[in-house]
């Protein structure tokens, strides 16, 4: 008998079969025979083990260690590994899972939680297709005590104290509509509901038919009763096969049992119904329209009067329903109009179902008392915007409908409110928007809705319609013109008020609303050909570029890597941006964020290929420029946006000075930014660059001090002044004077500047160190206090998502052993021996959302601590400091401490000869922002000179043509972002040396082939 | 089925809340498929069918599996509900026919919440 | 055979001409029943063309502006022939946010043709579709009657194979 040494055991059940076992066996077998152990090693295939899900398994005995997830490449490595070198492959092996992990009850979860239900009382309880079910959860009781004990008018009056509104959009009451029915004579009368739900993005209706199909029958059946019918239709689409099976299932079972047909449950009421297809047309939701329809006519509304109670279908009287109503009926009979009522908001009672789509982490049906609010539903039930973006507002009640943007996420969704806000309810459709939507594309997509459904009866709409969508296509074609915004408002007007029927007069509510909220944004489109969340793709070449706020040429340096050109993808960096070593580091890297490859699995790396671009070719020679022009410019503080505009200045001729109060250069980039982060090195190649054009850069110089305003206006023609926000927000409370409380900014100067003492340990902030804030400022404050020796901890009064920081900065901080306690708020500050002592702290909870989307932290009574302290960075905002400012300049100041640019300026304050821009201008924001605001102030600073001087316009000199090569992959497969190589946390955290270490070569070129190239036009 | 009259409406309640706590052999687990068209597109059908045939392949005649309408979160599905007699439901979430092959071995034959993959236990309240 | 068939026959089969006049008699003599009627021919048909709604017409002594106004007016009907599959992009509010144009344009140019064509084999026709309430699955593909929820460009050719 042979004797093997090892047994593989590999599974053959069906799970492990479909999960491609068959070749990993292949692929086993191929291998030990290889590597000749097929002699030594038996393969044996085993039944089913019950893993399947983890599936293709094998277990080896005699160890009985057991792999999971294989795959064919990963047989030799497990050979060579586990049978030839005996060590087990970690990545393969099969985990335990936790035994005690805490499976949540359904109220555990937040979606089901706030969740109040009645029309889906039955959802994923009952079998639809078995009549039984539903009757076990009290179905058709509602009917029968209708039909036995009530009167129709009983019925009609218990319908009109419920409060029941229309679920359909307008909300009419319901009890109403049957009352006129009720009361109009005829021998023939019919009760329709409306399943022709063809809002985009709702699917209410079509879940409650496929779900609980009978609640819906119970509820015709008790309306035909009320108005004295005997006859119903079902108006479904023909795209909801499912649910018109269900009902045929439905309907066949209630006529089997006696629920529907001649004398329904012994009482000798007869009703019987029918389900009428309907063929595509989204008039057809429209009551007047529906009933044309059914006639066997084109699907057009007719004028009313005569309202539908007096002359509907086949000119009887009818009342049409929808869906969503008739399914609140039968509770409604069964439990009393009190009952109903007890809940909803003064005058829309009850629940209202939702379909909650669009870019929202639970997509899903949601029903909810009316009046909760917007935010509940988005941010507790819906889990918020996946992908940390931010919510922009939700658009409720589809084409018909409008938006509700960020400020009113507190309001409460009902019937009143939704249309003092814009939209209307509709029949639920509830469609998140992120910040990656732009508001006039979305007007245009439901305009081009709108105008496609037209019927086209009636003038208003037909034409109408299509001229708005012209001039909506027009603007995000870049070819808006001034006054397009009022024109669509009047046009808007004239349908809303003379159109036949409710598709022409709501179909411009998505305009109106988006106007309302975004013409901001309807502005930029017309006048800067911009399109902030970068949808409209004829403005722009590719989404990262349009997002970068200089507009770097991104696609063209990431194709220059991709065909190792690093030194032309240099000169492309430069032609933009004088800071890219730094923008390489520090920037926020906003194209990330509508990169299009994110939208398939992760953005490109940008930031990090910029860098690497930086760090591996040389730097382009500088060389000066002649100063060929008269006109003399000071630039008052050295920061990014002094010095990006006294480039460009340079640039064309002008003989630029900059004045720095401090001992650098560089601004917030040397003193706000650790070097850790930034090494100084760095920094300074690119201000010695900005230097060799010719520009002079005057230290130690305060202006206003060492040289006054007097002096500058004499010696200079234009001033421009880029001072920064230098000076920490003060938290306002108590003991912030003490010894040891810095300001973020303040401590990161101070260390900056005197970096030696700190070091030596001649300067301290004790051991224990708080500081407060979630900003960028607050963690830079943080690892500088670690790395120092000191035991930092960040109190946020947020959580961790609302945090104003980069995420990789606040990631790091935590790998580093910083700890972060949310939701704390300081109170006060005590002291002792004159030196701060401890930090006295109050606990927050989270109550209504302020206008930035996110919930308002709020103080819990009585949950007062105490944190022993040695120092306290309090880093929760920077403002300017513009003690400087001498008021004779004329320069105003603005509420927030900022310079005023004048009324239709950019760049321009109230005296002609001052510019001002960056942080000062703006308040605190990015390095990217600050270059941006300097280049813009260059041009302006430009443009006057030559105007007053009578000169043309400046004119970019030809910049060297750089060919970029275009190649595209033809597959493209999902791969994740090249990871940055970082030093390890525990040797970073004792030094000031830089954290993230650079792409290596192949690694920037792979990442650089992910990019998917959306400047391209074939 | 007869015509039916008020009373048989309360008759069918009781012996359907009867049959669903019954304590008898022939049906120790219910499985709810959650089979809504969002259901279906996500791959309700699939899971459905793979638990057929594995109750066959087992010969499990004490599982009785159902079909419902989609439960609200469309976002997870396939759902799939397993109801052991007298044990709290157990919702599975982002199911597939593997799955539901170890959901079916593990758990329903040997008792095992597969907790990995479950969404929540119990039900929604109706208030 | 009815003389008046044999325009007919030109583009369907007799069988299929029988399925016709059996649906028509179906529905004839009650209200509205000119849509159920085209409904089905449709299904059986495949598409409507004129010859088709002549004879629905005559049948159901309805003048043929109606028929061709209903014909016209629905978007479920068509008077061209289709391929042998239709591929349905989702062009709902909730899938165009999460997806659903740039899908439409990978189809396209997988295609060759635009939306509402047929390639040029006939196997497929291209249209998109105004919201399938399966939202929650977002972008959505239909191909028939089968429904593909979060679909990606990149997945497109995978589901497009298991069709032929």
């Amino acid at each position: 008998m042979k004797v093997f040494r090892s047994h593989l055991l590999i599974c053959g059940g069906t799970g492990c079969q479909a999960s491609g076992q068959p070749a990993v066996k292949k692929a086993l077998l191929e291998e030990l025979d290889k590597r000749g152990l097929a002699e030594e090693i038996k393969v044996v295939e085993t039944g089913c083990n019950g893993f399947c899900a983890l599936g293709p398994i094998m277990v080896i005995y005699p160890e009985g260690v057991i792999y999971v997830s294989l795959k064919p490449e990963d047989m030799p490595e497990l050979i060579e590994e586990h049978l030839i070198k005996g060590r087990t492959v970690e990545r393969l092996l099969y985990h335990e899972p936790t035994t005690d992990e805490i499976i949540p009850t359904m109220q555990d979860i937040p979606f089901f939680a706030h969740q109040e239900l009645r029309v889906l009382k039955n959802r994923g309880l009952i079998d639809p297709e078995k009549i039984e079910e539903y009757i076990a959860r009290d179905g058709y009781a509602g009917m029968a005590k209708a039909l036995t004990e009530m009167k129709p008018e009983q019925i009609v009056q218990e319908i009109l104290d419920s409060g029941l509104r229309g679920r359909g959009g307008a909300g009419f009451p319901t009890g109403l509509k049957w009352k006129f029915a009720a009361q109009s004579k005829s021998d023939v009368k019919y009760v329709l509901c409306n399943a022709d739900e063809g809002d985009p993005g709702a699917f209410m209706d079509r879940s409650v038919l496929e779900a609980d199909p009978h609640a819906v029958l119970e509820g015709m059946v008790i309306a035909a009763k009320a108005i004295g019918s005997k006859q119903g239709y079902i108006y479904c689409r023909a795209e909801y096969p499912l649910a018109i099976h269900r009902l045929n299932v439905a309907i066949d079972q209630a006529h089997k049992a006696g629920l529907l047909g001649k004398d329904i449950l012994g009482t000798g009421f007869d009703f019987d119904l029918e389900i009428y297809q309907g063929a595509g047309a989204f008039v057809c939701g429209e009551e007047t329209a529906l009933m044309t329809s059914i006639e066997g006519k084109r699907g057009m509304p007719r004028p009313r009067p005569p309202f539908p109670a007096v002359a509907g279908l086949w000119q009887k009287p009818s009342i049409l329903n929808n869906v969503e109503t008739l399914a609140n009926v039968g509770q409604i009979m069964l439990r009393g109009a009190k009952w109903y009522s007890s809940i909803g908001t003064e005058k829309s009672k009850g629940t209202k179902v939702f379909a909650l789509t669009g870019d929202v982490n639970n997509v899903g049906l949601v029903e909810v008392p009316m009046g909760t609010k917007l935010g509940t539903i988005v941010y507790d039930i819906g889990g918020g915007i996946p992908k940390g973006k931010k919510f922009k507002a939700a658009q409720l009640g589809g084409p018909s409908g409008g938006c509700i943007p960020v400020q009113h996420l507190n309001a409460p969704v009902d019937y009143e409110k939704v249309v003092e806000l814009g939209a209307i309810m509709g029949s639920g459709g509830l469609i998140v928007m992120n910040e990656d939507k732009c508001a006039v594309d979305m007007a245009r997509f439901f305009m081009d809705f709108c105008q496609d459904e037209s019927c086209g009866k009636c003038t208003p709409c037909r034409e109408g319609t299509k001229r708005m969508l012209d001039i909506l296509t027009n603007i995000t074609h870049g070819k808006g013109k001034e006054g397009d915004i009022e024109l669509l408002e009047e046009m808007a007007e004239v349908i809303k008020n003379a159109a036949l029927c409710g598709l022409g007069q709501t179909a411009p509510n998505p305009v109106l609303s988006t106007i309302r909220y975004f013409r901001k944004e309807y502005e930029d489109h017309i006048r800067n050909h911009r399109c902030a969340a970068a949808v409209c793709s004829s403005l722009f070449k590719s989404p990262c570029q349009h997002t970068c706020p200089i507009e770097m040429d991104i696609p063209s340096y990431i194709a220059l890597i991709r065909a190792e050109r690093f030194e032309d993808a240099y000169k492309v960096l430069l032609q933009t941006n004088p800071f890219p070593s730094v923008c390489g580091r520090v920037c926020d890297h906003k194209c990330q964020s509508k990169c299009r490859r994110g939208n398939m699995d992760e953005s490109i790396a940008i930031k990090f290929l910029k860098r690497f671009i930086t760090d591996n070719a040389p730097r382009p020679k500088i060389e000066a420029v002649p100063v060929t022009r008269k006109e003399k410019i000071a630039v008052v503080g050295a920061g990014p946006a002094g010095l990006t505009a006294a480039r460009d200045l340079a640039l064309r001729g002008y003989k630029v000075t900059v004045f720095e109060e401090l001992n650098k250069a560089g601004g917030m980039l040397v003193w706000g930014i650790p070097a850790y982060r930034l090494p100084r090195n760095i920094l300074e190649g690119e201000i010695d660059d900005i230097r060799a054009l010719g520009v002079e850069i005057k230290l130690n110089t305060r202006v206003g001090k060492d040289i006054t305003f007097a002096k500058l206006e004499k010696d200079f023609d234009f001033v421009y002044l880029a001072t920064g926000a230098h000076k920490s927000q003060k938290m306002g409370v108590t003991g912030e004077d003490l010894k040891n409380v810095f300001g973020g900014v303040e401590f990161l100067r101070d260390f900056n500047n005197n970096e030696d003492k700190w070091l030596k340990g001649q300067k301290t902030l004790g051991k224990k160190v708080v500081v407060i804030g979630g900003g960028n400022s607050a963690i830079d404050a943080a690892r500088v206090a670690l790395r120092l020796g000191n035991e930092v901890t960040i109190l946020y009064r947020r959580l961790r998502q609302d945090m104003p920081a980069a995420e990789e900065e606040i990631k790091a901080a935590e790998e580093e052993g910083i700890k972060i306690d949310y939701l704390v708020a300081p109170l006060k500050i005590d002291g002792a021996k004159g030196k701060v002592a401890s930090i006295t702290c109050q606990r927050m909870k989270l109550g209504d959302f302020d206008n930035s989307g996110r919930k308002k932290p709020v103080a819990v009574e009585g949950s007062e601590f105490t944190l022993k302290v040695d120092a306290i960075i309090a880093a929760i905002g920077q403002v300017p400091d513009m003690s400087f400012i001498d008021k004779k300049t004329g320069v105003e100041i603005n509420k927030w401490d900022c310079y005023n640019v004048g009324k239709g300026f950019k760049t321009r304050t109230d005296n002609p000869r001052y510019f001002a821009g960056g942080d000062a201008v703006t308040g605190p924001d990015t390095v990217i922002a600050a270059i941006g605001a300097g280049h813009q102030a260059a041009d302006d600073i430009d443009a006057s000179i030559r105007q007053a001087n009578g000169e043309r316009a400046y004119e970019r000199p030809e910049s060297e043509k750089i060919d970029i090569p275009l190649i595209i992959d033809e597959e493209t497969e999902e791969l994740p972002q090249m990871a940055m190589p970082e030093m390890h946390h525990d040797t970073r955290k004792k030094s000031f040396a830089e954290v993230e270490l650079g792409f290596k070569r192949e690694d920037a070129i792979k990442e650089a082939c992910r990019c998917l190239r959306c400047d391209a036009s074939v | 089925m007869a015509k039916l009259t008020i009373n048989d409406l309360k008759k069918i309640k009781e012996k359907v809340h009867k049959e669903m706590s019954l304590r008898d052999g022939e049906r120790r687990v219910k499985v709810t498929v959650h089979m809504g068209t969002c259901g279906i597109a996500s791959g309700a059908k699939e899971v459905m069918d793979t638990l057929l045939q594995e109750i066959e392949a087992a010969g499990a005649n004490d599982v009785v599996v159902t079909t419902s309408g989609c439960m609200g979160l469309c976002s997870r599905e396939p759902l799939v509900t397993v109801e052991v007699l007298n044990k709290e439901p157990i919702k599975y979430e982002y199911m597939n026919s593997n799955k539901m092959r170890q959901v079916f071995k593990r758990h329903i034959l040997d008792g095992e919440i597969q907790t990995p993959f479950v969404l929540a236990r119990g039900s929604e309240v109706i208030k | 055979m009815k003389a008046e068939d044999n325009e007919l026959l030109k583009e369907f089969t007799s069988g299929q001409i029988d399925k016709l006049n059996k649906i028509i008699s179906k529905h004839k003599g009650k209200p509205g029943s000119l849509i159920p009627v085209l409904e089905e021919a449709q299904v059986c048909l495949e598409y409507l063309p004129l010859s088709v709604q002549k004879k629905i017409a005559k049948d159901l002594n309805l003048p043929l502006s109606r028929v061709y106004g209903v014909v016209t007016f629905y978007s479920f009907f068509t008077m061209t022939p289709r391929g042998k599959h239709t591929v349905r992009v989702c062009l709902g509010t909730a899938c165009y946010v999460r997806g659903g144009k740039a899908l439409s344009e990978t189809l396209q140019k997988e295609f060759g043709i635009r939306e509402g064509e047929t390639t040029p084999d006939r196997m497929f026709t291209l249209e998109t579709i105004r919201c399938l309430g399966a939202c929650g699955l977002g972008p959505v593909v239909v191909v028939d009657e089968d429904v593909h929820g979060r679909v990606k460009p990149s997945k497109v050719k995978e589901i497009l194979a298991q069709y032929s």
